[in-house]
């Protein structure tokens, strides 16, 4: 099957280097990433980085975005690697709960000529809140 | 060659691929039918309704008119099998007119369809032949004349209600589509679309994301102790739902047995409204009981009253609980509880569900034979502790985590109470930002 104009063969992928060899951090501690970007063979016409966090579980998924950058000159946004970061915020912490989860993440996302886009999203921790578990009963 | 983008998201590990454009598109086109709906439908009702009304009061031509004949027009519904045909009966009155085009001899509506052949014979009560009135005739077809001008406003309004609702909800969806239009999740919830703007989110502390804001908890001095929390018990709203139930469901029975009871007066027996009688009958009678007893229940108890030493708290802090318990009997048993909810809402078909989950409890205390001395309620103190590694309170539009002390009661000759007072719980105290390592391991 041939491919579309704007990806060779390979896909894309991002790798990403946090500050933190645990990814985890404490409120108002600063987060520093180095991402290297792979395109793949696609044209990238842009690229939106972010630090999120974002809701996981049984209800709807709620989004909160601390720091958004979006690169829209092509030459920036086609570069193979690049550094951001930021401090983070109090709240809200990391949290692994039974029907609500809080994940912290990474995300870097690139857009190709053509109108697709890929995201890669890298997970990481704020806090050291314990996972929740269901009180015996009685 | 051209390869159309993907429909739908793909998603393997970390990465995802996709194009966003697929979902505005597709979120445009719903709501751009709901706008050509509303539209259409608009567009037939006033062609229906209000152009016609407009004419007459502004096309059509006055004149003179002298009655020449009386009589009730036959307003046949659609027979149905089985069942005696209902007409309707409109009194009409034929007029001879003068018109730009001569003398014109014509029907018109001079009053409100019945269902009583007599009550629409009664609206004809002096209008004999040889009585002049003031009539209106369309130039363009002066057959057409009518006996009264003027613009039934409610009809208006009641008719242009579905158009403009399709049309409001479809037009504030194509704004909402046209503001994300080709933007990433992340740029919306930045800021970056109408979104947000359109959609009031939970109100969250100051400098806190994602943590409820406690200002209605510390509006309120105790007697005792600093605060005094506000209940957020469920027997309140069931409660009101039992009085709002029983209120609207009786005055619907009330409307139904004043029209049976008109019926018999006038020799008639509906027997299908009977029938339904019945059982609403039955139905209100029980809702009035179940009231009564919820309200008696609700007054006889007391009420309950938590007092607390400090708020917002904090995890690893503790925390001085004072409860006042009002009522005038005994109470057999009475306990505190500390409870960690997780709660989540979501969508399953049309319907939007909330799921609760109590995820962590502690029991701050227990008593038996509670006996307040006459005017005074039973008070009882304890201490409250927030695990050091616990969860902070959070809040987003479709979850939550919340902190709240719960109080059940037994009662003597009472049923079992149960009432909760929401806490906010805030991230530990951190001063300043801890010291950055060496980059780490790669991600991929």
């Amino acid at each position: 099957m041939s491919r579309g104009p704007e990806f060779s063969a390979s896909a894309p992928s991002v790798a990403v280097h946090f500050s933190r060899v645990d990814r985890r951090y404490e409120p108002l501690e600063r987060i520093d990433v180095r991402y290297l970007v792979e395109t793949g063979g696609g044209v990238v016409r842009g690229m939106e980085r972010s630090v999120l966090w974002y809701t996981e579980g049984k209800g709807e998924e709620d989004i909160g975005v601390h720091f958004f950058e979006r690169m829209t000159d092509r030459a920036a946004a086609a570069a193979a690697t690049g550094t951001f970061g930021c401090v983070l915020p109090r709240s809200p912490l990391s949290y692994e709960g039974v029907i609500v989860k809080i994940r912290w993440c990474v995300r870097v996302r690139l857009f190709f000529v053509g109108g697709r886009d890929f995201i890669s999203e890298h997970v990481f921790d704020l806090g050291a809140v314990p996972a929740a578990r269901l009180p015996s009963p009685g | 060659m051209v390869r159309l983008p993907r429909f739908f998201a793909k998603k393997r590990g970390d990465r995802r691929t996709g194009a966003a454009v697929w979902g505005s598109v597709g979120e445009a086109v719903f709501h751009l039918i709901l706008v050509g709906a509303g539209l259409v439908f608009g567009g037939l009702l006033v062609s229906g309704v209000a152009v016609p009304e407009w004419r007459i009061n502004h096309d059509f031509v006055e004149s003179r008119g002298t009655v020449i004949a009386a009589g009730l027009a036959r307003l046949s519904p659609r027979d149905e099998p089985g069942r005696e045909p209902r007409p309707r009966w409109q009194p009409s009155l034929k007029l001879r007119y003068l018109t730009n085009q001569g003398v014109e001899e014509s029907w018109a509506v001079a009053g409100s369809p019945s269902s009583e052949r007599p009550a629409a014979r009664q609206q004809l009560e002096g209008l004999r032949t040889g009585v002049e009135l003031p009539c209106w005739y369309d130039p363009a077809a002066p057959q057409e004349v009518v006996l009264r001008r003027g613009y039934n406003w409610w009809m208006w309004a009641l008719t242009l209600l579905l158009p403009s609702a399709l049309v409001a909800f479809g037009g504030a969806g194509l704004a909402r589509a046209a503001a994300g239009w080709g933007k990433s999740e992340e740029r919306m919830a930045a800021g970056g679309g109408l979104g947000d703007s359109l959609t009031d989110g939970p109100v969250v502390a100051v400098d806190h994301p994602g943590v409820p804001s406690c200002e209605d908890l510390v509006n309120s001095p105790g007697t005792v102790l600093p605060f005094r929390l506000p209940t957020d018990s469920p027997e309140s709203w069931t409660l009101l739902g039992f009085g709002l139930f029983a209120g609207l469901w009786n005055i619907v029975l009330v409307v139904l047995a004043i029209n049976a009871g008109l019926d018999l007066l006038g020799g008639q027996t509906d027997r299908l409204l009977l029938a339904v009688l019945v059982p609403f009958a039955a139905v209100g009678i029980t809702g009035i009981v179940v009231f009564t007893r919820a309200l008696l229940v609700a007054t006889a108890v007391g009420t309950t009253q938590l007092e607390i030493s400090a708020h917002p708290l904090r995890p690893g802090g503790q925390y001085d609980v004072l409860l006042g318990q009002g009522g005038s009997g005994t109470l057999e048993e009475l306990e505190m509880t500390l409870e960690l909810e997780e709660r989540a809402t979501y969508r399953q078909g049309t319907d939007t569900r909330t799921e609760r989950l109590v995820v962590w409890r502690q029991v701050l205390g227990t008593w038996e034979k509670l006996q307040a001395a006459a005017g005074t309620r039973c008070e009882v103190r304890a201490t409250l502790q927030i695990p050091a590694t616990g969860m902070h309170s959070f809040v987003s539009e479709h979850n939550s985590v919340g902190w709240r002390v719960v109080v059940q009661g037994r009662p003597s000759r009472w049923p079992r109470f149960r009432r909760s007072f929401p806490v906010v719980v805030f991230p530990p105290l951190v001063e300043a930002a801890a010291e950055q390592s060496p980059t780490g391991k790669d991600s991929r």
